[in-house]
């Protein structure tokens, strides 16, 4: 046993180390000790989405182990990035923070704290995924029906990192051969649907040199503007799900008039237009309805697969650059694929976010999750940053206080967010009886007021005969 | 402190969802049935030969039965309370 005056100064200093641990974490350092050897990028434009591979080779040239090394992203395409991923050698994920960099404020930096530090002179390699939205303009912004549509996309030639780069190659993957023009800076080398520039020797820190690619890109360039995503849990065996989706297409604008008549005759007329698209939903998925303030959406099919249930959706109306649509996505699946208990505590383990289709990139999700009437406790545990709304309460069937309503935001997400949440609570299993304790209730007092009716006497005069039996 | 999910019980519902349709006919069933008993005791029974604890007896066990049965259909019909 410590004496309680060195019990009060053990806590004191722990404080103040967790403190100056705290405020440390968010500023780093750029560590001279690390060189990238070799860097193998893959920049994937066939799709709305700028998806970014790269495979670093880092080098420590230091005398120290190297434990963790920074990652760092342009400027200009911060404000773009969807999500960075990090994962070493052998497909394991590795922990990355955000983090400052002291004078180079523009930039942003996350730090990688690697699995097994790297001894002075050995080499470990790391697979860095970056996903942007948004990083595509049309160009020329809007067109007619019949036109291709054409993007460009604006990036960086070299790998921007904090640290020197020995050796470096990039390939952009376009999946088309109608490109218009392209950062030409020899060696490259244009092949069928890609672009490979490289290998560039020795690129010092923090170098930008623009890569322009000018290109067809009829991919569907579709935006969830909203998505609401309801998750209703029932102890009776259920979870519902229901999502109010609004997608926006934000390819180049529709130019000029629509015809119909060209759009049902020619199948290559509208070739940047949306006209249906696939949603993938959990195996277990029942009960399914697609429908909009109209009413059902008929031109819907639904294949069930061995591991997910495949909804072709086809909108009321093609989507051309500009236009909107708006539906409501819902099914049931059962509560023994998601829920989990010991006793009197739960734990709800679900998707924070679904597929809506592939490529998909959502501005603003909302998750709400609707638990029983006469949950305590509740706990969540959310695998990205996410803005936690205040908790509601939700009044529906049979109900007296309320049922807690536990919302969550996020903006900007892509298919790297398809991740579990976790949510804790506890519920006391006998409350399941008071719903049918309410309708047995209201029954009874029903018929109590017939009985006690039955009992009064309504007539004006006194009956001089009582009834005989 | 908090529970591990490796500890935890994948959790299904108290009653099998396929038994719905079955309970919900049976409860209701005999719901009806005693709702109608008493209706019919009440309107047929005169001052003189209406039992009182025999019509609080048949109205809590019509009222138990109804209010299960209708518990079952709504989870029948896919209104998971």
């Amino acid at each position: 046993m410590m004496p309680a005056m060195a019990q009060l100064q053990f806590c004191v200093l722990f404080l103040v180390y967790v403190a100056t641990q705290c405020t440390s974490t968010n500023v780093d350092t750029v560590s001279s000790g690390i060189n990238i050897k070799n860097v193998d990028r893959t920049i994937d434009i066939s799709s709305q989405l700028v998806k970014i591979t790269s495979k670093v080779t880092l080098e420590n040239t230091g005398k120290s182990p190297v434990k963790n090394f920074l990652l760092a992203v342009e400027g200009t395409g911060k404000a773009k990035l969807a999500f960075i991923g990090t994962k070493d050698g052998n497909n394991k994920d590795l922990r990355n923070v955000e983090t400052d960099v002291k004078g180079n404020d523009d930039a942003k930096f996350w730090r990688v704290d690697l699995k097994e530090s790297i001894n002075a002179g050995s080499t470990a390699s790391v697979v860095v995924e970056t996903v942007y939205t948004k990083a595509l303009q049309p160009y020329p912004t809007s067109i007619t029906q019949q036109e291709e549509q054409l993007v460009k996309y604006l990036g960086n030639l070299y790998f921007y990192s904090p640290y020197p780069v020995s050796s470096q190659k990039t390939n952009v993957i376009l999946n088309t051969k109608a490109v218009e023009t392209f950062t030409k800076v020899k060696p490259f080398l244009q092949l069928d649907g890609s672009i490979s520039y490289g290998p560039y020797s020795n690129t010092a820190a923090f170098t930008e040199k623009e890569l322009v690619v000018h290109y067809k890109n009829n991919s569907p360039f579709l935006t969830v503007t909203r998505l609401e995503r309801l998750i209703e849990v029932s102890h009776w065996g259920n979870i519902a799900i229901e999502e109010t989706i609004e997608v926006e297409h934000t390819g180049a604008k529709l130019k000029g008039p629509f015809s119909r008549y060209d759009y049902q005759q020619d199948h290559h007329s509208g070739p940047a237009s949306v006209r249906s698209y696939k949603t993938l939903l959990p195996a277990s998925a029942s009960d399914v309805y697609y429908r909009d303030t109209n009413g059902n959406i008929s031109t819907s099919n639904m294949r069930v697969k061995k591991d997910s249930v495949e909804l072709d959706l086809r909108p009321r109306y093609p989507l051309f650059g500009g236009w909107r649509s708006h539906y409501t996505l819902g099914y049931n699946v059962p509560s023994y694929e998601y829920l989990y208990y010991s006793g009197n505590e739960y734990l709800l383990k679900m998707r924070a976010v679904d597929h809506v289709f592939d490529d998909m990139q959502i501005d603003e999700l909302i998750t709400k999750v609707i638990l029983p009437e006469g949950t305590t406790n509740i706990k969540a545990n959310f695998p990205f940053a996410v803005t936690r709304l205040p908790d509601s309460l939700h009044y529906t069937y049979l109900d007296t206080k309320g049922r807690p309503v536990i919302t969550f935001t996020k903006t900007n997400i892509v298919e790297n967010h398809i991740q579990d949440f976790q949510l804790r609570y506890s519920f006391p299993r006998i409350l399941m009886l008071q719903e049918p304790l309410l309708v047995v209730g209201f029954l009874y007092t029903l018929f109590l007021c017939v009985i006690i009716y039955v009992r009064l006497d309504f007539s004006i005069h006194k009956s001089e005969h009582p009834h005989k039996d | 402190m908090s529970l591990e999910i490796e500890s935890m019980v994948r959790y299904a519902s108290p009653i099998n969802p396929a038994v719905f349709p079955h309970l919900t006919m049976l409860l209701l069933g005999i719901g009806i049935f005693f709702t109608a008993w008493f209706f019919v005791y009440e309107v047929t029974s005169t001052k003189i030969s209406r039992d009182l604890f025999k019509e609080l007896l048949l109205s809590l066990v019509a009222a138990l039965f109804s209010g299960f049965g209708i518990l079952f259909l709504l989870l029948w019909v896919g209104i998971y309370v």
